[in-house]
């Protein structure tokens, strides 16, 4: 069961075109990585209605045409800039999502505001970037969604309130029917809760697939001189003074000097999205 | 239960697999004793659910834990002599992974039981 069934979706920008056609497992997180540009943005806003698109997304299995209230009631999003008004106070703010969401949960969110020492009666601009996420978050979580999609949520926050908003992500896991899609540039984040990852490289998906497998499917391999043969199955080559880093399907690596080892979500990124250096 | 994570310490499932086992060869966890779910071990381990599930499905396989429908998963019943086996065995599949590296390393097999035995006389600092 796919928490989003997402077919040919399309936004066309003019000189940047985004077609997307992607399963999104319910009861996993799935971490969507990409160059800035890539379109990550673009799709989590096409997932939430925000932006123009054509083709077809199922949100645990439903269509939004014809079920638009039910669907945008079951989802929640946190974008990476505050898409309301930063004069306004979270007092102010509590009231329009109760208009908005009935299922709002009012108790949740003054535990989780008193929790991360978030000020109800202050203008949300006065808020640092980390408390705006965290605010972000709490509103998004307090809409009892079943599906949570986050844009860059721990970019910006420090490591402490980082590891709050994983928290944060993972208590809504514990919930198997819920579904997280977010993105991120800081894929430490990934290697630890990330069931699945999503590769966009200029509006197409690159790769989808779960990540244990997925990194361990590589080999990150380190060598002085690159030999011909290594050169054909060597993916994103980057050269130093000290020789040569590359990813390669290869099982087994040998030779005088080879370090080889499995790659991290970084790495993988790094040599995948990356251009070559030689 | 307790277990330690290191994100530079190989696979995350295989260091959960390797402390559980630990800890029920060291009596620690005992028979019928009931293991967290494998959302809260996510939770609790900042770690994927996929992770998570895998370490434990592993061990289930291995005949080390059980999963009871609705209820749980727990630590197996198991016999002594084949909880001795099962030491034995793991025992010798780490041997064996010594083994291969000791012939990639272009060490060969008399030194490499010299070595076994120099190890085994050097006085055991935990003990």
């Amino acid at each position: 069961m796919n928490g989003l069934e997402i077919k040919d979706l399309a936004v066309d920008y003019g000189n940047f075109k985004l077609d997307v056609t992607l399963n999104v497992p319910r009861g996993c997180v799935t971490g969507l990585v990409g160059r800035n540009g890539a379109g990550k943005s673009t799709l989590i806003k096409a997932i939430m209605r925000q932006e123009e698109a054509s083709g077809s997304i199922l949100y645990n299995g439903i269509p939004f045409f014809g079920n638009e209230t039910e669907v945008l009631r079951k989802i929640a999003c946190v974008f990476d800039s505050p898409h309301f008004s930063s004069a306004i106070k979270p007092k102010r703010l509590l009231k329009i999502m109760k208009g908005m969401y009935p299922a709002f949960d009012e108790e949740r969110y003054h535990v989780l505001m008193q929790k991360f020492g978030l000020p109800e009666e202050k203008a949300v601009r006065t808020f640092s970037t980390g408390m705006k996420r965290k605010f972000g978050l709490i509103l998004a979580l307090c809409q009892k969604p079943d599906i949570l999609l986050l844009d860059e949520p721990t970019s910006g926050v420090d490591p402490y309130d980082r590891g709050v908003v994983i928290d944060l992500i993972q208590e809504f896991m514990l919930d198997e029917d819920h579904t997280v899609l977010f993105s991120t540039h800081i894929t430490e984040d990934l290697d630890k809760i990330a069931d699945y990852l999503v590769f966009l490289q200029d509006g197409k998906i690159l790769l989808s697939e779960e990540k244990e497998t997925l990194c361990e499917s590589y080999r990150l391999v380190q060598v002085p001189e690159l030999s011909e043969e290594m050169k054909e199955q060597a993916v994103g080559v980057q050269k130093s003074m000290f020789g040569y880093t590359f990813l390669t399907k290869q099982k087994e690596v040998s030779g005088e000097n080879v370090l080889v080892k499995t790659p991290t979500v970084e790495e993988i990124f790094v040599h995948l999205l990356g251009e070559e250096r030689i | 239960m307790h277990i330690q994570l290191s994100l530079q310490s190989g696979p995350l499932y295989e260091q959960i697999e390797y402390q559980i086992r630990a800890q029920i060869f060291s009596g620690e966890l005992k028979a019928g004793e009931a293991l967290p779910s494998i959302r809260t071990l996510a939770r609790e381990l900042k770690i994927g659910v996929i992770t998570a599930k895998r370490a434990y499905d592993d061990l289930i396989a291995e005949g080390f834990l059980y999963a009871v429908q609705g209820k749980g998963i727990f630590v197996s019943e198991k016999r002594e002599d084949d909880l001795v086996n099962r030491k034995t065995e793991r025992l010798k599949e780490q041997l064996r992974a010594a083994k291969r590296f000791a012939a990639e390393c272009g060490v060969p097999p008399e030194q490499f039981a010299q070595i076994l035995q120099e190890i085994m006389e050097e006085k055991d600092e935990r003990s």
